[in-house]
């Protein structure tokens, strides 16, 4: 609709586009995005090394209100007559404290030991500088980390992994759930794992003269033949690494922890594949305009199935530089709307897991939900561009370099604000 | 009805109509498409170089026409899944060539919108009445709460839960195997269930539903999606694709999207029942008012698009017009308008008014909103973009929006006349145009190719298990039919669904269908010379299987 950027221009490190295309074209003419970033070379360790990033998109807009709730705010319980989740009294159907401001639905337990640990941290208000309202599009925006356009740059996490190509050119990403999702897309190849027990099948594939006969009819440079080659390697791949785990995960089948067994096959195979440094999970199923329930109810049982998943990767990913980022295209609207819902809103919780992380607090800015402090008089304002969010790890952990960052997300803030939200930065 | 002739004939005489000689002419498919791809591939970024299939072929030279059989796979795998034998010897038939057959086409697939569709008895729950379905819904879901309330630990089953929609579909419609059942298991479960096979079961048997109306009705349905996967709208798909979608998809689509608007799996899905004047009273001493959700897609998807020059303020207004619009349990439409939830205030939509002295009221704001809205030009854009996304191009010329946007303003949105020009356009026929098979396409076309010669009459008994192998790998492929999620509906080009390992399961599909399959030589008809050299080596046994896996399958 208006897709004016807030605050994206004001920053001195504006974007230079004809760099990140040029970068584009030469990594589909055989290069790569570092031949658009020299520096990027200078690194004596590459920077995927440092650790492992897993980012987990909750499509639909998840109510941050009623995850992270500002439970010491009058104003919160007014906005929410139905909704709202209890202010924390120690009992089970109540918020659980995290501080005098802050506390977590009853349903994220799980997550409470990782933030007593300091590994879990949040940032309340943050978003895109975009004020879109529909979902598709800011996805996109998330995913392409360019806020207001709706081009089809590849996905940010795609460029990220070719900042720093595998040597043996295996592919670095690994998606678990969705056929295409945009934000691993582009010229750098990734795993794309279906969900359940099919991703351990080697199918007809795993028939070595139906392999040979399809390798025949497949044999060709164009981009379908190339594809389904590259395609019968990964799979073959795919279905020795998970055989062996799909016996233990299958256990919880039918429960509404499809999550859990999604973030168990990421985790297994970034940990059977090295060369796997950047994975993807999603989960939709947040946009809660109807009976969103509190303590319990619709969202409470999302939100069981969330901690569970973040739960495991926490367990999986915690080696010194690994990652996990938690977020949704936008927030809910701070009031409840007139069928016990919520409706699309504008700034949310981002949350962060790692060793590295300054975890145990919330960072970032925080106006509280008094009505002269809301977007629009309905919604969370953006405190914190996502983009300067995910820059702080990106360079304090993976020491991406000034610019290649700045390529990453053109025309994004260095937000000193957050200066705090990683540990050894 | 004006029809703009095309630039060039799309049938170039001088080509033989005997497939295999015309094989060869094929790799004319040409260093032209190549490169016009190759640029627009760059130019967009996420995709690797390279087309699709322009392995070696010739150059060619600019201007370049289908070959006679590009022309007819083409014709049959658009605007229908794939070429079945009838629908060559027709198309080949045809005094018009594959154009002209194409336009008659259109017309016979609106004809058969108008008729009732073929449904077997064994998939007869899509033609339940609606009062008996929400009846039947409600009787099992209470059932369901009793054992639910007698149980020891309550955990009432979310058919929505978070995590993966894609997989929660059931498997593999077993109900459908058995006779028909008087008293189904689950009413709920088998009107899934078999709303899914109908879809496949009309997309692949020509005998059952025209082609080309199985398309449109895909398109259609897709644009204006529903998710089965949410409760309520569980039991209502399979009414809405065949009753509230087929009868619409060639007609007005001001017709269309009031069709959707009154169906209780649209009011359910984006919560319009849901949607009340501010301050009506709710049960308990609660207060209701405005869900916009139902309202917004309307703008953002269904017509308008999100570029297309509303606000947040249209969306807040356009619900409080639409106020009063929900389910009735008991009315044969499934619809009716209430008085008591409707906002009679003055409401502005995209600068008209609503609701005042002299406007609209009531129910007829509603309807003459989605008139409206329907009447945008950016509506006509948004159309004609779609629609030549899915039969031409995945970044299709800007040419051709235009004209169909152009048509539809000029025909008040008459979606026959629409299709019509866009068969009859050049850049329908043009080789640089080349589309990748979604997976529902190659579960269709492959589901039809292996039905053989049989297809005239085919006994529908004897498809349930192949019909059960293709939706199941339609929901581990990322596109279970009626089941995506959100209402934006599947994306349809090759960005979204071309990625190396879902590839490979294509094959699976195909060796398991092939089973008990003749040898496909109408197929092979088609392929490309190389691809029919290297199927003569593979013993005859796995031909078949094969011949579904080749390349040459995969486009459309």
């Amino acid at each position: 609709m208006n897709p004016s950027d807030e605050n994206a221009m004001n920053d001195p490190r504006t974007f230079d586009r004809r760099r990140l295309l040029g970068g584009v074209l030469g990594g589909l003419l055989g290069g790569s995005l570092v031949a658009a970033a020299p520096r990027a070379f200078a690194q004596t360790a590459p920077l995927l090394e440092r650790g492992r990033l897993v980012v987990v998109f909750l499509r639909g807009a998840y109510d941050g209100l009623s995850a992270l709730v500002p439970w010491s705010d009058p104003e919160y319980a007014k906005l929410r007559p139905s909704i709202a989740i209890a202010a924390p009294d120690g009992t089970p159907s109540t918020a659980i404290e995290l501080d005098r401001s802050f506390a977590l639905h009853p349903a994220l337990a799980p997550l409470l030991p990782m933030w007593r640990d300091g590994l879990l941290a949040v940032i309340p208000a943050a978003g895109s500088p975009n004020r879109t309202r529909s979902h598709f599009e800011a996805q996109h925006h998330w995913e392409t980390g360019m806020p207001g356009q709706s081009s089809g740059a590849p996905g940010w996490l795609n460029r990220l992994a070719a900042i720093d190509p595998a040597k043996s050119g295996a592919p670095r990403l690994v998606g678990v759930g969705e056929a295409n999702p945009h934000i691993l897309s582009g010229p750098m190849r990734a795993r794309l794992i279906p969900r359940g027990q099919a991703a351990a099948r080697a199918g007809v594939i795993g028939n070595e003269v139906a392999r040979d006969a399809l390798l025949d009819l497949y044999s060709g440079n164009d981009r379908l033949s190339r594809a389904f080659r590259e395609g019968v390697e990964s799979r073959l791949m795919t279905s020795k690494e998970l055989a062996t785990e799909m016996v233990a995960a299958d256990n919880g089948a039918g429960n509404p922890a499809g999550l859990v067994r999604d973030a168990q096959q990421l985790a297994t195979l970034m940990r059977a594949d090295p060369a796997l440094r950047i994975g993807f999970l999603s989960a939709g199923g947040w946009d809660t305009h109807v009976n969103q329930g509190a303590a319990t109810g619709l969202l409470a049982n999302r939100f069981a199935a969330l901690a569970a998943a973040l739960a495991q990767l926490r367990t999986d990913f915690d080696r010194p530089g690994d990652l996990v980022l938690v977020f949704s295209e936008f927030g809910r609207t701070s009031a409840e709307n007139g069928s016990r819902g919520t409706d699309h809103g504008r700034g949310n919780a981002l949350w962060l897991i790692g060793n590295e992380v300054a975890g145990g607090r919330v960072h970032g800015r925080w106006e509280g939900l008094a009505p002269g402090n809301l977007n629009e008089g309905r919604d969370l304002p953006v405190l914190h561009d996502f983009r300067a969010v995910i820059a702080q790890p990106l360079a304090r952990i993976f020491r991406l370099p000034e610019r290649t960052l700045a390529d990453l997300f053109p025309g994004a803030p260095w937000d000193a604000a957050l200066d705090g939200l990683v540990r050894h930065g | 009805m004006p029809v703009t002739s095309p630039a060039r004939p799309a049938r170039p005489a001088s080509t033989p109509a005997t497939a295999g000689r015309s094989c060869a002419a094929r790799s004319r498919l040409s260093l032209l498409s190549r490169l016009s791809l190759l640029s627009l591939l760059l130019l967009l970024g996420p995709s690797p170089s390279g087309t699709l299939t322009g392995e070696t072929r010739a150059a060619t030279l600019p201007g370049a026409t289908l070959t006679e059989p590009q022309a007819v796979w083409r014709a049959a795998s658009r605007l229908g899944y794939w070429p079945s034998e009838q629908q060559v010897a027709a198309i080949r038939a045809h005094r018009g060539g594959p154009r002209g057959w194409a336009l008659d086409e259109v017309d016979r697939a609106f004809e058969a919108s108008r008729q009732p569709a073929r449904v077997p008895e064994q998939l007869a729950q899509v033609n339940t009445p609606l009062p008996e379905v929400f009846a039947e819904a409600r009787r099992e879901r209470e059932a369901r709460q009793r054992v639910v309330q007698a149980a020891p630990s309550g955990a009432a089953a979310d058919s929505s839960a978070a995590g993966a929609p894609a997989a929660r579909m059931p498997p593999l419609p077993a109900a459908i195997a058995q006779a028909p059942a008087a008293q189904p298991a689950s009413f709920i479960r088998a009107s899934a269930q078999q709303a899914a096979a109908w879809r496949m079961l009309s997309c692949s048997d020509p005998s059952v539903e025209n082609p080309l109306l199985s398309r449109m009705t895909e398109f259609w349905f897709n644009h204006l999606n529903v998710f089965v996967g949410r409760a309520t709208v569980r039991p209502f798909t399979g009414h809405y694709a065949v009753h509230a979608i087929r009868p619409n998809v060639l007609g007005r689509f001001e017709d269309l999207l009031l069709a959707s608007a009154r169906h209780p799996a649209m009011l359910f899905y984006l919560d319009q029942n849901q949607n009340v004047a501010d301050g009506t009273p709710g049960l308990q001493g609660r207060v209701r008012g405005i869900n916009e959700n139902y309202a917004r897609e309307l703008m953002e998807l269904h017509t308008l698009g999100v570029d297309g020059g509303y606000t947040q303020q249209d969306v807040r207004e356009l619900a409080r017009v639409l106020t009063g619009w929900t389910v009735d349990p008991d009315a044969a439409s499934g619809f009716r308008f209430a008085p008591r939830l409707h906002d009679g205030g003055e409401k502005t939509v995209l600068g008209r008014r609503f609701g005042g002295p002299g406007a609209a009221q009531g129910e007829r704001e509603g309807v003459e909103a989605i008139g409206l809205l329907a009447s945008r030009p950016a509506t006509a854009r948004r159309i004609a973009l779609r629609l030549s996304r899915f039969f031409v191009a995945d970044e299709p010329p800007r040419a051709l929006v235009d004209r169909l946007a152009a048509e539809y303003l000029a025909s008040n949105g008459d979606l026959r006349r629409v299709m019509r020009q866009l068969v009859a356009s050049p850049e329908f026929w043009d080789p640089a145009h080349e589309l990748f098979k979604t997976p529902y396409d190659f579960a269709c076309s492959a589901l039809g190719a292996s039905a053989g010669n049989a297809a005239a009459g085919a006994p529908v008994a004897a498809r349930p298990p192949a019909i059960g192998l293709a939706l199941g790998f339609l929901a581990a492929a990322g596109q279970p039919v009626n089941g995506w999620q959100t209402p934006d509906g599947y994306g349809t080009d090759a960005a979204t669904w071309l990625s190396p390992e879902s590839l490979t399961r294509r094959a699976d599909l195909a060796a398991a269908l092939a089973r008990g399959m003749g040898e496909p030589e109408q197929l092979l008809g088609f392929y490309d010379e190389r691809t029919r050299e290297r199927l003569q080596k593979v013993p005859s046994a796995s031909r078949a299987a094969l011949t579904l896996a080749a390349p040459d399958f995969m486009r459309k």
